[in-house]
């Protein structure tokens, strides 16, 4: 059945990436991007393209967003992937955005007639990860809910709960998409901020396993969701799996081992002198410990197998 | 991190011909860098089996009787006594187990969480195919049908008194629920020699690295103790039980009673056959 998507976020990589491949599905009549930008040119022209610029920390342009274009073009499934990009920043307009956003287009969306399918785009932060941890994390792993939590995580998690209990209490299909990290610069990938500088640290005698998703398996996940009429919170891992020393390796970075204690002071030092995006306190622990996602029930799901690996390096070369 | 140089030394001097040739049939479930999820990797598989060489071959000469129990394809639960205050036993039942099964199988040890916490030891370990003690990574590498050794005694059992050698502690049964839980069954393994070769002196309250004590050994090396691996029958859990009687708590006692019997019938029958603890 032909589907007429609403996609937030569509000015980031994952968000034209994503829209171009809606483009390309017979099966999709219509399209409504949404950014806070101007439209980017890597949009394609498309006739069954609408760009819209709407912010959505403000509530006002979300209830136009809905009562206007979104009526007008018939749209019955969004997608919502906008999340702040930016780790260092934080407070209530971000919350705004990461959060309270969701809660609106939920809200909006369930009393809409025309609106069916609601694809969120969650990601792998909202897993609690520790040494007791299993490895391979499925959908029912703890979620981190510590209350010192950084913003960036909280608000992930906060997002992701609250798209979560309104599956089954609003006439709406929800799928929620847990993407594996996106190993691509601009789309708030901490490990592509751990790799913008030449050399880069880790934590001496560790050496986790990550799983990295390209951006082309993330929007062919979201394009199976579109499409599928089931209701189901789904892990989106990648198709690289490796050691985060080779992440490093393979992106031409040189890995220097520091002594763990040393490795939050020494970020926070690079970070006021070279304004990067890294935080150590966001990824401390899958610096210690191993965390990959169990793509089993998306592919008995949604039939998604990734299959579109990296391209080393991900992460452009650092000039000068 | 590649597998250090010292340990590439060491695979080359002590890795013999024969046993390269049959680590060559090898299979790991690589995700295509070499790695299988859990980070296990082919290169420091075979490192590991050349460092270990000189402690399997010459400083413990293990030797193993009953391999023809552990199945040689599909999950299987390995269960075995454990002492020694360094977790030796388990890298030589690793080892007995590379080595003496076609094609080469791979256990994966279940370690306690603290050793995840150990710089460089997390990685050598992982590696080899070792993972953390939670229910997720046992059910994960029982689904995929791999072979798992626990020690059911636990942590408590390495700093086990001297008297106390060959005498199995308390005997957990997460093992007897996940074999029932997946259809697998239990191999009991008898392993004699581990428990003398480090008598603890005392412990220390360090909690280093998530350490639970800092063991004081009696010697400044392990003693070479001649180490033999009783490999028992296997418990055929799976068919003996229903898989929905994992949740039955009677049951899963049962069966993991069951194990701790056949280890400690392979205890006594190796103590009774050994002429002596260095022979």
């Amino acid at each position: 059945m032909s589907r007429s998507v609403l996609v937030t976020g569509a000015t980031t990589p994952l968000g034209v990436a994503f829209v171009n491949s809606l483009l390309a599905d017979p099966e999709v009549s219509n399209v409504l991007a949404l950014g806070v930008e101007e439209r980017p040119a890597a949009l394609v022209e498309h006739p069954e393209l609408t760009y819209a610029r709407s912010d959505l920390r403000r509530p006002r342009h979300i209830r136009r967003l809905l009562s206007g274009p979104v009526r007008e073009l018939g749209i019955d499934t969004i997608v919502h992937t906008a999340l702040h990009r930016s780790a260092r920043d934080e407070g209530g307009a971000i919350h705004k955005l990461n959060v309270e956003s969701t809660r609106l287009l939920l809200r909006l969306a369930a009393a809409s007639e025309h609106i069916k399918h609601f694809v969120y785009r969650s990601d792998a932060t909202v897993y609690r990860v520790r040494v007791s941890a299993p490895q391979v994390l499925r959908e029912d792993h703890a979620l981190e809910l510590t209350p010192d939590a950084p913003q960036w995580v909280r608000d992930r998690v906060e997002g992701d709960v609250i798209v979560c209990t309104h599956m089954g209490l609003v006439d709406l299909r929800i799928m929620v998409l847990r993407c594996a990290e996106i190993l691509a610069p601009n789309m708030g990938s901490q490990l592509a901020d751990w790799l913008g500088s030449r050399m880069t640290l880790r934590p001496m005698g560790f050496d986790p396993m990550v799983n990295l998703l390209s951006l082309g398996d993330a929007s062919e996940a979201m394009r199976l969701a579109v499409h599928s009429d089931k209701q189901a919170i789904l892990n989106v891992p990648g198709a690289d799996t490796l050691p985060i020393s080779r992440v490093a390796e393979r992106n031409g970075r040189r890995c220097v081992d520091v002594p763990g204690p040393l490795m939050g002071p020494l970020y926070r030092l690079r970070g006021r002198a070279r304004k990067g995006d890294f935080r150590y306190d966001l990824n401390h622990n899958r610096f210690h410990f191993s965390m990959v996602l169990d793509g089993r029930r998306a592919s008995e799901v949604l039939g998604y197998q990734p299959s579109h690996p990296l391209q080393w390096p991900a992460v452009p070369a650092i000039r000068g | 991190m590649g597998v250090p140089l010292t340990f590439r030394l060491m695979e080359k001097r002590y890795l013999t011909p024969e046993l390269r040739a049959h680590l060559e049939g090898l299979e790991i479930a690589d995700t295509g860098h070499g790695f299988d999820s859990f980070g296990l990797n082919e290169e420091w598989i075979r490192a590991g089996a050349g460092v270990f060489a000189p402690l399997y071959d010459s400083w413990f000469r293990v030797d193993s009787t009953g391999i023809e129990h552990v199945p040689t394809e599909g999950g299987a639960v390995l269960a075995a006594n454990h002492a020694g205050t360094i977790p030796i036993d388990g890298m030589m039942i690793w080892n007995d187990v590379l080595r003496k099964t076609t094609p080469p199988r791979v256990v994966r040890t279940v370690m306690d969480h603290f050793v995840n916490l150990l710089p460089a030891i997390s990685i050598i370990f992982g590696r080899c195919g070792a993972v953390g003690g939670s229910r997720g990574n046992f059910h994960e590498l029982l689904e995929r049908g791999e072979l798992i050794s626990v020690f059911p005694e636990g942590l408590p059992a390495i700093g086990k008194p001297w008297s106390d050698r060959y005498t199995l502690c308390d005997w957990r049964q997460g093992h007897a629920e996940m074999a029932i839980r997946h259809g697998v069954p239990i191999v009991p393994i008898g392993v004699i020699g581990s428990e003398e070769q480090l008598p603890t002196l005392m412990r220390l309250p360090i909690h280093l690295f998530g350490l639970p004590y800092l063991p004081i050994p009696a010697s400044p090396v392990p003693l070479p103790t001649k180490y033999h691996i009783y490999y028992g029958e296997p418990i055929p859990v799976h068919e003996d039980y229903r898989r929905d009687q994992a949740d039955d708590a009677d049951v899963v006692r049962e069966a993991s009673e069951r194990v701790k019997a056949a280890v400690a019938g392979l205890l006594q029958r190796g103590l009774s056959e050994r002429t002596g603890v260095f022979r």
